[in-house]
């Protein structure tokens, strides 16, 4: 009887739902700032076609002001496309070279990094309750092995270059 | 009151002509997968990990003495210096009788992540060098490293001056702080080291996303337009598909590597100020003695000129060449204008010297 009874709490115990309940305020934690890095990125996406809205604006103010006529022909819509063409790339090119939009774009990026690392988080959370490797635990193996890699490529190259040396 | 139209009829002709071709374009397209972007044949003459190292095949009976190694660059791949036989850079040097070797850096994967400047520079480079040397029989190549594989073989370059007879220093990546193109304005506002942290390689889609904001009206809608214009052109649309095929194959760079690179070279420029280390060692561009010619494309829109121009001051070498041509980046490798000025200027130079 007592072992009938004390088995479903061992399995309990070293089971994947165990483990996963145990770090479950964990994938808590990492929604709550999931949310919090969501409206910081939403802030910088909304930014950014801000940006390229407001650069389309000029470009096409531009575009109208050197071609104010409606292209009546094969040759003045050839011309018109050409002007268009170099307006638009011309007024991009400098928004995309400017500091704002570097800064901006940076932070975008590094936001969406955050959103990834919280995902990652939630992901190794679940690893674990299922006895898989983490993140960084693959990524120490990877490195353990780039190094051991690393220091028998120096090795075989510099018996090569003596072997080399040795036959010349 | 009856006004009279003044639109031209051959605009609607031409509507009419622009959505036939269309609709016939799947037609009379290859698929991606049909075309084969090898031109030039070539034996894999070595393997370490993901890199191989590709000689390939003579064109003329006799061949200068130096063979050549070409130091692709990391974003895209080898193929663009051989995307047809009209424009192949490596044809035509094969054709002014010079020994050709490749080295294609290969596709990284995450576990490659780590891999670093030191690899690239002491680890793949410098085993692709020592193997031409013993295949070839001799102590010293020529070294031609294009864009970031300019950065590369200029690291090697001072490293390891002993086996670099000639340096060919095609668009590199030098001065960051220079560099004017939309890329290093990107590249100076980045947090390299969140981004190696937490996706580790520099996935394909963020070099992509780097393309389509260089003259993203020019590249994103006129080059379409043209090509359907020319879909009946086939020398054209093979030509266009081929460009096409090999822009849209771009492989991850090892995080490591991506980290050094935008940290050392764009955020902080320590390459041309001579404090850059690799592997331990600094890198010191007055050791770069040997003879140098270097080649830069005025339109370029990648790595722009004021970026690459300054190996030519920085260098040791006495016997030194810049030339500048009237064409873009990709322009200076792979057009008529490569295959008539720079190419043959190239072969000139080398042979004098090889």
């Amino acid at each position: 009887m007592h072992l009938m009874s004390s088995k479903p709490q061992a399995l309990t115990s070293t089971g994947p739902m165990r483990a996963f309940t145990a770090n479950s305020k964990k994938v808590t934690t990492e929604l709550i700032e999931i949310n919090e890095d969501l409206i910081g990125f939403n802030q910088y996406l909304t930014e950014y076609y801000k940006q390229l809205a407001d650069a389309w604006g000029v470009a096409q103010k531009k575009v109208n002001l050197k071609s104010p006529e409606v292209p009546q022909n094969v040759e003045q819509i050839e011309a018109f496309k050409r002007i268009w063409i170099d307006m638009f790339d011309n007024d991009f090119t400098e928004l995309f070279d400017s500091k704002k939009f570097g800064e901006n774009y940076g932070k975008l990026v590094s936001k969406e990094l955050e959103l990834t690392k919280h995902w990652n988080n939630i992901t190794n959370v679940v690893l674990q309750s299922v006895n898989l490797p983490s993140k960084e635990e693959i990524d120490e193996v990877y490195k353990e092995l780039h190094s051991l890699k690393k220091r028998i490529g120096k090795l075989e190259l510099k018996l090569k270059k003596k072997e080399t040396r040795k036959n010349a | 009151m009856h006004s009279e139209s003044k639109i031209d009829p051959k605009i609607m002709e031409e509507i009419l002509k622009f959505g036939k071709n269309v609709i016939d374009a799947p037609k009379l397209v290859s698929a991606p997968d049909e075309i084969s972007l090898e031109v030039t044949p070539h034996d894999t003459v070595q393997k370490i990990d993901k890199t191989r190292l590709l000689h390939y095949r003579p064109l003329t009976e006799k061949q200068h003495k130096t063979p050549l190694l070409i130091s692709y660059a990391l974003i895209n791949r080898y193929h663009i210096l051989d995307i047809q036989p009209e424009k192949s850079w490596v044809r035509n040097l094969l054709l002014q009788g010079f020994d050709i070797y490749m080295l294609d850096w290969g596709s990284p994967t995450s576990m490659d992540k780590y891999l670093d400047f030191d690899d690239y520079v002491n680890g793949y480079l410098d085993s692709a060098v020592e193997h031409i040397k013993n295949e070839s029989s001799t102590e010293k190549i020529s070294l031609q490293g294009y864009c970031t594989g300019g950065t590369i073989a200029t690291a090697y370059t001072t490293l390891h001056p002993e086996s670099v007879k000639n340096y060919i220093a095609t668009a590199p990546v030098i001065d960051g702080w220079r560099d004017t193109t939309v890329i290093s304005n990107l590249a100076k506002h980045m947090d390299v080291d969140k981004m190696v942290e937490t996706i580790g390689n520099m996935p394909p889609e963020f070099m992509y996303y780097c393309f389509s904001v260089l003259k993203p009206f020019e590249q994103g809608i006129e080059k379409y337009i043209k090509f359907f214009k020319n879909i009946d052109n086939k020398k054209f649309v093979d030509n266009f598909l081929r460009v096409e095929k090999w822009l849209g194959d771009t492989p991850p760079i090892p995080g490591e590597l991506f980290k050094q690179w935008i940290k050392d070279i764009y955020q902080d420029n320590l390459l041309i100020q001579n404090k850059m280390y690799v592997g331990g060692e600094l890198i010191d561009l007055k050791k770069i003695d040997m003879p140098t010619f270097t080649q830069i494309a005025v339109g370029d829109h990648l790595v722009s000129p004021e970026c690459s121009m300054p190996l030519h001051y920085a260098i040791g070498s006495e016997d030194k060449t810049l030339r500048m041509y009237p064409t873009g980046h990709v322009g200076m490798i792979a057009s008529s204008l490569s295959q008539k000025k720079v190419l043959p200027e190239l072969g000139k130079w080398l042979s004098e010297r090889s």
